[in-house]
């Protein structure tokens, strides 16, 4: 009896599902790797971010005038609040800085009493400050920067007006994080936990891809090639068993997330569904393009962790993508994994609805149809010449 | 007798190199054909080339007629192929092997379960059906593969080396199966490189020789023809392994010529003092020998060309 070709996908399928669960370990810690990592990222970011709200700047306060405001100003700044200030000579704040210990130094140099005389709309020379800074610490040099003049200039005031003049300016700071959506839901987990389970994905199904580029130098392969079974539902046979284990990697790490570590759904449930199905399907495309171009086992695993690392980093699977030069940022929009993450993004701590969601979706899905429709062509390609005696 | 498998002028390359040269033979119902030769004779590329795992340059393959071409899916379903490695996954059980390539051919529900569990007392695997394969002996593995192969109920059986891994008692008993499913109709095509093995189990015999077809027929008939070598056929007690055997053969030299295949020996000299030698030196080597035989004047001189066509062309 002629096999229908759907019932042969499913067997095909069913066989892959038995051999993956055949190993009960390996398959376990299938599920518990993006587990791990994401945690353990979470864990790091989350610590930052709390730590952050609270955080004073390292520094160090040089100083070389000995005239009563310029001791006023540097005992504020060693006071202040935002401010981890340590006292320092000019050589020991050189010598610090090249260690990042602290990163940044305020110099108030001799002359800078001079500074007491300003009156607004006065000419004439004005001292000059120093800051001194680490060469990737210039975020550090416009924070001291900006809290120096704010001291300096409560000062003049208070000596101008007296202590009793309200300094306090003009208006007050409401701040709060934006997150694109009604909900301020951000928390670090849970972009730990879209972007580990993204980058595993990819690992699972390069793992896929791998066991199948095994499974074709096997004798079952050959009895596959002599049964009645084309070539097109064994392809779609491993990546629908893929793309079936690769959901539900997601849904044990996110539904870990949420048990453990708060990570919600704040958008379209729906809109997180489907593009969990699309990252799924493209983690079973990538394996097969795996199986597709990889010549020898070891060759296409070296490469396939090469690529999957790089598209990893460039589509903020690790840290947020505005980490990266703008150029970088342009360049990683070619990446499935981009619009993966952005789309996890949405759907979780920024709380977009299904159209918000559906875009990125149909971006990832696509990537994963063009890339499950290379595979098949050179699996396709391959096999014909191997039929045929040409390799 | 009508003709199951049909060779016609079947061409094979491998880049520049012919594997088959315009083979054509026939296999009808209820017979066994040997394909028989040394390696390298193309005996493997004929029966993938059967099996429609390989695609023929030039001439027909078909199956009661039909081509693969013509209807892959038909064609498919009328071959039951057991590969020269163990086609089977060894993560499986022996019946979730047998239940998933029954699924390929078409089988399901009570039909499938009955097939399996009937292919499963057929070999005498009852007890092994919710064993891995991968945890079975390799004369197990072979009758899961040969039930695998059987399953769908094939006219077309191909069974390239089947008995390369077995022991001489599984490889007996395995032509036993196949005398019985001969009995039932089966046309059966089988490659060995044992003249034993040819004469024991198979009504005709085809000898290829650098991918032709030397000669063909009853296994009596080809005995007739004069042997100017000296042969010995064995079954060692167990595998040696590969540098064992590359050694001996360079310490052999000319003077005799080794193969190995699983267990199976086969050893041959220009005269039977070579070949007493030559067995002593492999006994010395300690090659311990479960039996032997050699066969009186054999189909071996078609072999022996295709090994040694210097000599034989000087012959």
């Amino acid at each position: 009896m002629r096999p229908p070709l759907m019932s042969l996908i499913a067997a095909l399928a069913a066989k892959d599902w038995r051999l993956f669960w055949a190993d009960r370990r390996a398959a376990l810690l299938t599920f518990a790797v993006p587990i791990v990592l994401a945690s353990s990222f979470g864990l790091i970011f989350s610590r930052h971010t709390e730590a952050r709200s609270a955080t004073r700047l390292p520094i160090a306060i040089v100083v070389e005038d000995d005239g009563p405001f310029t001791q006023e100003v540097a005992v504020e700044l060693l006071t202040s609040p935002r401010f981890e200030a340590v006292a320092m000579t000019r050589e020991q704040a050189e010598g610090a800085i090249a260690e990042r210990r602290p990163s940044v130094a305020i110099v108030l140099p001799r002359g800078f009493e001079k500074v007491k005389e300003w009156r607004p709309g006065s000419p004439g020379e004005r001292p000059p400050v120093e800051i001194r800074h680490h060469p990737l610490a210039s975020a550090e040099r416009q924070w001291a920067e900006g809290a120096l003049t704010e001291i300096v200039m409560r000062r003049l005031a208070r000596d101008k007006l007296g202590d009793k003049a309200d300094l306090a300016p003009p208006f007050h700071i409401e701040a709060a994080a934006a997150t694109g959506a009604n909900h301020a839901a951000f928390n670090a987990y849970t972009h730990s936990f879209s972007g580990m389970t993204l980058q595993y994905l990819l690992f699972w199904g390069m793992e896929s891809g791998l066991l199948f580029l095994r499974e074709r130098q096997r004798g079952a392969w050959t009895r596959l090639q002599a049964a009645p079974v084309p070539l097109a539902a064994i392809l779609l046979g491993k990546a629908l068993a893929t793309a079936a284990i690769a959901l539900l990697v997601v849904l044990a790490t996110f539904g870990f997330g949420y048990l453990a570590f708060g990570v919600r759904i704040h958008g379209s449930h729906l809109g997180f569904a489907l593009l969990a199905l699309a990252a799924s399907g493209l983690a079973a495309a990538t394996g097969l393009l795996v199986a597709a171009l990889g010549d020898t086992e070891a060759r296409a695993r070296a490469v396939s962790i090469l690529v999957i690392l790089g598209v990893s980093m460039l589509g903020g699977l690790w840290l947020p993508a505005f980490l990266l030069p703008g150029w970088l940022r342009d360049l990683a929009l070619s990446l499935p994994t981009t619009w993966a993450m952005r789309g996890l993004d949405a759907a979780t701590w920024q709380g977009r609805s299904l159209l918000g969601v559906l875009g990125n979706a149909a971006v990832v899905a696509a990537f994963a149809a063009v890339f499950l429709a290379l595979a098949a062509a050179r699996i396709k390609a391959v096999e014909t010449r191997r039929r045929k005696g040409w390799v | 007798m009508s003709a199951v498998l049909t060779f016609h002028d079947v061409r094979m390359r491998f880049g520049d190199r012919c594997a088959v040269d315009g083979v054509s033979f026939e296999v009808n119902r209820g017979e066994v054909v040997g394909l028989l030769g040394p390696n390298g004779s193309g005996k493997s590329t004929t029966i993938a080339a059967a099996a429609g795992v390989l695609e023929p340059c030039s001439g027909s393959v078909r199956i009661a007629g039909r081509s693969r071409r013509d209807d892959p899916a038909a064609y498919a379903l009328c071959v039951g192929l057991l590969p020269q490695e163990c086609a089977l996954y060894d993560e499986l059980t022996a019946a979730e092997n047998l239940m998933f390539f029954g699924k390929l051919y078409g089988l399901s529900g009570k039909e499938l379960r009955r097939r399996t569990v009937r292919a499963l007392a057929r070999f005498g695997l009852g007890d092994r059906a919710g064993h891995r394969v991968g945890t079975l002996s390799c004369g197990l593995k072979q009758r899961v593969n040969l039930a695998v192969a059987l399953l769908h109920d094939p006219p077309l059986l191909l069974l390239d080396e089947p008995t390369a891994a077995l022991d001489a008692a599984s490889r007996d008993r395995l032509f036993i199966d196949l005398g019985r499913l001969r009995d039932d109709g089966h046309a059966i095509l089988l490659s060995t490189h044992h003249w034993d093995e040819a004469e024991l189990g198979c009504d005709r015999v085809a000898i290829l020789e650098r991918g032709k077809l030397a000669a063909i027929g009853e296994p009596r008939q080809l005995r007739r023809r004069p042997s100017d070598r000296a042969i010995l056929y064995g079954h060692l007690r167990a595998r040696p392994p590969r540098f064992q055997v590359q050694s001996l053969r360079d310490r052999l030299g000319s003077s005799a010529e080794m193969e190995v295949t699983g267990r199976r020996l086969r050893l041959a000299a220009t005269s039977s003092e070579a070949l007493g030698r030559a067995l002593a030196q492999v006994l010395s080597e300690g090659f311990a020998l479960e039996s032997y035989h050699t066969p009186p004047a054999a189909i071996e001189r078609a072999l022996d060309r295709a090994a040694h066509p210097s000599t034989a062309e000087a012959a």
